[in-house]
């Protein structure tokens, strides 16, 4: 029976393994169509370059032609990755299409190649082999997963901006999935080529690629068995309809097309979609392990003392087109301060806590943070100095759960595992569950924990605002920016959120936010500065601040939303638990997640290594 | 003399396909795949209502037009319209615009036969001047007219128009333009019909220009339309002509130059060399980042 | 299941059934074998069991133009061949989609499905891919289309009735001379095909030899359709003539555009231009069209007069060579099968070898040691809207 259907099952094979080379750059989000142009070049110089198969017999002349193919793949995408790396979405498409477009003219033009005719090999590659590299493959991106790189690439795809804030180099992460592609698109084209026994530069052309493209994205490009069940989807088609006797000729291809809408539009996330995905949960064998053990596998950093300066900008600028956003800015922040930034809208917070994270370069003046100059730093290495930050817009790792948005989160923290996961190491295992008990510590801190496998586009607006929170401190920070974290929160759920910062800056953590809801920053902050036009116009204790004539003038008299003004005038700093009673009770049972109520209150006690 | 109008000639049927590209692009930031189908459907509708319904060119041309239209909505709704929202739209959008074109190419070869086609002789005047010493057709003299014509009325469109309006304030920001009260779906669909009427009076003029229409038509001129819009700048209406005429007059004094073999890798080393030295094209603008 | 299948194919509109019923029996295996064999010999062979061909064609994809004429010959031999008595034939046609996987599944299909022989499959390149699994399989396989060198050397199973290029080329090609005096040429082929470029080394070993200049080679795609550049180029050299290998895609257009930019000089063309298209399509600018080919379709030899006859019958239209070539593919295996009265896939292997002065379309037709056609090539120029031989 299945020798029987030896050929095309050896064709899903290789397939899937093609599709495999689109899947390495598909998961970090990455377009790219040269993967024809790589195995077309691994294949020809295996071809060329290795021995017979009686010289050294065959295996072996497949094995080096394997190797050869591959480096052959890897180094091709190193040369085309290096220029191109910084090409987003189509236009990188576009730009590793005329590569593989240019490399098949010059195959084509080249007389080792045979030109069109194409350069015989022999058929070594048997079912056994095809299946034994598949599963080699699929191993090694099944492995890739749930490895703290997986998951860096995967961030990468969700939003890159916020990858880098999480201080995931994204130049280099995106080159390693490229390179892998390249080696495992040398590795398809060799073995494709022991098996067909002619290969032509023509058998990677244009529509290869988009074969290959297709077949990846059928199957699922975010789930490691969706290249295996696109090839299989393929690669049957064909073989059903000539078992079921539909006719040759043009109702093949249309109606392999049509199969090919329907599961694109009704199955997003391909084939894949259809399997169940086992959601991730911390194993909370002790529901509160400080006891050291997890932390160990943890990387620790050294914060800043109290009262150490965390941040020092002079005369700080940004300039757009004319326009100061930011002008002549001089802050210094200290460790353990918490500075609530406030200022009417345009003002220029946004554009400065940018600057500070190293996502803007300052265009006049300069800034250091824990130790960086900001401008000329890139942002991921701003961010494992210490800083962590959210973003006004949430800018959350939308299809990944709440969990895995926090691991990504501790990914300045975790160790790399991927390697070690390959090989089943237990050391790779035992950080792994570190970094899952880290992530799920700091889910618990925000009141999250029960929607740790919910994925993070399907939690309420004030859910992802926290986690968004949650998944800035699982990095360790030293420096954590909040762009404004309460917007669209109610009186409860801002209370809570002001608590926590409140524990948070306990825990000696320095922070600095923006925030329109003055009341909330009057209450939570040590210091308060007020931006107006770009400019500081008032700092200060929040009482200072709330006193300020310039600022009641400058900022709260433009403001028009009433409660705000009241909140500042009356309540709120004389009870600094916030809100007023009588609206606390029917908001909590209405508003608050089930358990998180407790779980929010309660001062963290997770040791920080403050020194 | 004569390379040089080859070049303008035959850049010029490159910007009038890359325009269709490069509208869907600038709208809804997607490339639609089923254009080089639309592209080589409507070559073949063109010569089966003037083979077989007797029309003359004039009279099949603004047919054409409006059959490539009605399958620019009709792609927008199969292919791109439920993908709406979707995390993974930008793939599926390319999976299912390929789709659809396997689609269409299997219906033209059901109906037409794989063999290749051409519009009967003497459907367009064999009118030849004289031009320093070189040769032009009237077909390619009306290609170029066509071109500029559309293009400089679309350009107008763009700028002038309500739908013109609506059409920018969607590529800017879909979001923002909803609120101002603009119909997305609309404006998405009538660019996708702009855009397909585009490709099938690129498919026509194409066809007779160089007498032969063939199934694979779409796939040999897809990938210049993808360096044209590269070269020009995605989403940029002046850029797609420049950009034509730039690859166009590049692979005529490529050929003339340095070797027939090499043309191919000509455009495509000029396309790689946009896209690392200035990657929003020749005329395009960089769209800022927003944090 | 093999059985089944093979049965449920045979039921598909693809199929012809010959035989009044398929017995749809023969099992699997190597049991087939011996009920093949029949009593008689020649017209009078006599075989009980339907013998079943395969055939693997490109029926969809970039060289479908191609396949769906060998289909209509290899259709149009199987209904005369229906006709007869004693055999019959169970024709399989497949479609391969031009894609190397298909070729590659289906020869494998028809090996375990146990055919008797495989005609294909389209292209050259596909030929040397696939040839290979028939070839150790020990099932005889006649190329209808293959052109390129090396093709039958895959193994002594495997056998082709098209002649090669270089066995039409050097004719053209010193006839040509000949008669325009040729001194320098310009070459134009496009580099991207199998066939073409083979073809493209034909015709510069025969230009050599005839001591013809090759002032300048010009390459385009297969896929290319815009010649204007490259005349202009070829242009400049001023040649006595134009020597283009390329598939009737090209041809069409180029032809079109080289006279438009008033290149007046002949066009040398090989197989690839000999198809009624050429002057349907390009019409007047087809005139002074020199082509060599393996197929004179102006032959009045009688089976050529029939076959043209009946297939614009049934077709309404004129056939092109690969129709020629399939239609005569499946008459020689016809004749093979008869001569030694036995469909076993030995037999025919044995009788295809011994093929020898056979009258067909392609005129007197033998199979040489190489298990290459042996078969008179023609040259043609196109006058008048219609090929005649060049004398």
């Amino acid at each position: 029976m299945l020798l029987e259907y030896a050929t095309p099952l050896t064709f899903v094979a290789l397939g899937a393994i093609f599709a495999y080379s689109f899947y390495a750059v598909l998961i970090a989000g990455q377009l790219s169509l040269g993967q024809a142009g790589f195995a077309s070049v691994a294949a020809f110089s295996a071809a060329a370059l290795a021995p017979g198969r009686e010289e050294v017999g065959e295996v072996p002349a497949l094995l080096i032609a394997v190797a050869i193919g591959m480096t052959v793949g890897a180094l091709a995408a190193v040369v085309l990755g290096l220029p191109t790396m910084h090409l987003r979405g189509v236009f990188l498409a576009i730009a590793t299409l005329g590569f593989a477009e240019a490399v098949r003219v010059v195959l084509l033009n080249s007389e080792w190649t045979g030109g069109a005719q194409g350069l015989a090999v022999p058929r070594i590659l048997t079912l056994g082999m095809a299946w034994t590299a598949l599963a080699v493959v699929a191993y090694w991106f099944w492995r890739m997963g749930r490895s703290r790189y997986g998951r860096a690439l995967e961030a990468i795809r969700e939003d890159e901006l916020a990858a880098r804030s999480m201080g995931i180099d994204v130049g280099r992460h995106r080159l390693a999935a490229f390179v892998t592609a390249g080696a495992v698109a040398g590795l398809y084209g060799v073995l494709f080529a022991y098996y067909v026994r002619l290969i032509a530069p023509n058998d990677f052309d244009f529509a290869a690629a988009v074969e290959g493209l297709v077949t990846a994205v059928v199957g699922g490009s975010t789930m490691f068995l969706g290249p295996l069940l696109g090839s299989g989807f393929q690669t049957m088609v064909p073989e059903i309809q000539r078992a079921v006797g539909v006719e040759a000729g043009w109702i093949r291809p249309f109606l392999a097309s049509l199969l090919l809408l329907v599961v694109i539009l009704f199955l997003p996330g391909g084939l894949a979609s259809l399997l169940p995905r086992r959601t991730r949960m911390p194993a909370s064998s002790g529901k509160d392990d400080e006891d050291g053990d997890g932390r160990s596998h943890l990387a620790t950093r050294r914060h800043p003392g109290a009262g150490e300066t965390v941040a020092a900008l002079t005369a700080l600028g940004k300039e757009y087109g004319g326009v100061h956003a930011v002008r002549n800015i001089d802050l210094e922040v200290r460790a353990g301060e918490v500075v609530g930034l406030i200022g009417p809208n345009g003002a220029g917070k946004t554009t400065l806590v940018n600057m500070i994270s190293g996502l803007v370069p300052p265009s006049s003046g300069g800034a250091t943070v824990l130790g960086v100059t900001i401008g000329r730093t890139p942002v991921h290495k701003v961010a494992s100095a210490g800083v962590s930050r959210t973003f006004q817009h949430s800018k959350l790792f939308n299809r990944l759960s709440a969990l895995e948005n926090v691991l990504v989160g501790g990914h300045l923290v975790s160790r790399p595992t991927f390697l070690r996961r390959l090989l089943w190491l237990p050391s790779a295992r035992r950080d792994e569950q570190a970094a899952l008990e880290q992530a799920a510590r700091c889910l618990r801190r925000v009141g999250l924990a029960d929607s740790a496998g919910i994925r993070a586009s399907a939690l309420s607006y004030g859910d992802q605002r926290r986690l968004e929170i949650a998944r800035a401190l699982a990095s360790d920070p030293s420096l954590l920016i909040l762009d404004e974290p309460a917007a669209g929160m109610n009186h409860v759920e801002a209370a809570k959120l002001s608590t926590l910062i409140r524990s948070l800056a306990a825990d000696g953590l320095t922070i600095l936010f923006i925030e329109h809801n003055v009341g909330m920053v009057l209450e939570t902050c040590t210091r308060v500065v007020v931006l107006n036009f770009g400019e500081v116009i008032a700092s200060g204790t929040p009482e200072e601040i709330a006193a300020d004539p310039a600022v009641i003038e400058a900022y709260l008299g433009t403001e028009d939303d009433e409660p705000v003004t009241g909140s500042i005038a009356e309540g709120t700093l004389a009870d600094p638990t916030g809100g007023d009673p009588d609206d606390v009770a029917p908001d909590a049972v209405i508003n608050v997640h089930p358990g998180a109520a407790g779980t929010l209150d309660p001062p963290d006690t997770t040791p920080r290594n403050a020194t | 003399m004569q390379q040089l109008l080859n070049g303008i000639f035959i850049g010029s049927i490159y910007a009038l396909f890359a325009i269709g590209f490069t509208l869907v692009f600038g709208i809804l930031d997607r490339l639609n795949l089923a254009h080089p189908a639309v592209f080589a459907a409507s070559a073949f509708v063109g010569i089966e209502l003037v083979e077989r319904g007797g029309l003359s060119l004039w009279a099949a041309l603004p047919i054409v037009f409006v059959f490539g239209a009605v399958l620019g909505l009709v792609i927008e709704r199969l292919a791109f319209r439920p993908l709406k929202g979707r995390a993974d739209a930008h793939f599926a959008g390319l999976i299912s615009s390929i789709a659809l074109a396997g689609m269409l190419i299997a219906v033209l070869q059901w109906r037409y036969g794989p063999d290749t086609r051409r519009f009967p002789p003497g459907s367009f005047p064999d009118t030849r001047f004289g031009v320093g010493g070189a040769q032009v057709t009237l077909v390619q003299v009306v290609i170029l007219a066509v071109s500029l014509a559309l293009m400089v009325g679309l350009t107008y469109m763009v700028t002038r128009s309500r739908l013109g309006r609506g059409m920018r304030a969607v590529a800017e920001n879909p979001t923002a333009a909803r609120v101002l009260g603009v119909n997305v779906d609309r404006i998405t669909a009538v660019t996708f019909a702009i855009s397909s009427a585009l490709g099938a009076v690129a498919g026509v003029l194409f066809a007779i220009n160089v007498n032969t229409a063939q199934l694979g038509m779409g796939s040999a001129i897809e990938l210049k339309g993808l360096a044209v819009i590269i070269v020009g700048g995605m989403g940029s209406l002046p850029g797609a002509l420049i950009g034509g005429l730039v690859l166009g007059l590049a692979e005529v004094f490529a050929v003339q130059y340095i070797g027939s073999s090499w043309r191919d890798v000509i455009a495509f080393g000029l396309l790689f060399v946009i896209l690392l030295l200035r990657p929003q094209g020749l005329l395009g603008a960089r769209k800022v980042r927003e944090v | 299941m093999r059985a089944q299948l093979t049965t449920l194919a045979a039921a598909s509109a693809a199929t012809i059934l010959l035989a009044a019923c398929g017995s749809g029996e023969e099992g699997g295996g190597s049991a087939a074998s011996g009920e093949r064999a029949g009593e008689g010999t020649g017209d009078s062979c006599t075989i009980e069991a339907p013998v079943p061909i395969g055939a693997v064609l490109s029926l969809t994809g970039a060289a479908a133009s191609y396949g769906e004429s060998q289909q209509k010959g290899l259709e149009l031999a199987a209904e005369e061949l229906a006709e007869k008595e004693g055999v019959t034939y169970e024709l399989t046609i497949e479609d391969d989609q031009t894609d190397p996987r298909q070729g590659i599944t289906l020869f494998d299909e028809f090996v375990t499905s146990d055919v008797s022989l495989i005609i294909g499959p389209t292209l050259s390149n596909a030929a040397v891919q696939a040839d290979p699994i028939a070839q150790e399989a020990g099932v005889p396989v006649l190329g209808i289309s293959n052109t390129a060198a090396g093709v039958t050397e895959i193994g002594d199973y495997i056998h082709r009735n098209s002649l090669t290029e270089s066995a039409v080329i050097p004719q053209t090609i010193a006839k040509a001379t000949e008669e325009y005096g040729l001194e320098k040429v310009v070459v134009m082929y496009s580099n991207d095909d199998a066939f073409t470029e083979s073809g493209f080394e034909a015709f510069s070993g025969a230009l050599e030899d005839e001591g013809v200049e090759v002032a300048e080679e010009i390459t385009f795609s297969k896929a290319d359709t815009d010649f204007r550049a490259l005349l202009t180029q070829a242009k400049e050299s001023q040649p006595d003539a134009l020597v283009v290998s390329a598939l009737i895609e090209a041809a069409i257009p180029l032809v079109t555009q080289a006279r438009e930019l008033g290149i007046d000089v002949p066009i040398i063309g090989g197989n690839g231009f000999n198809n009624p298209r050429l002057m349907a399509d390009a019409g007047d600018a087809a005139e002074g069209v020199v082509v060599g080919a393996a197929w004179n379709s102006s032959s009045d030899n009688p089976e050529n007069q029939a076959f043209l006859e009946a297939f614009e019958a049934k077709y309404d239209a004129q056939p092109d060579q690969f129709a020629a070539q399939a239609y005569t593919g499946l008459k020689l295996v016809d004749e093979a099968v008869r001569s030694g009265c036995s469909a076993d896939r030995e037999a025919i292997k044995e009788a295809l070898g011994g093929l020898e002065n056979v009258p067909t379309v392609l005129g007197e037709f033998s199979i040489d040691e190489n298990r290459d056609a042996v078969h008179p090539a023609v040259v043609q120029v196109v006058q008048d809207g219609k090929f005649t031989v060049l004398e």
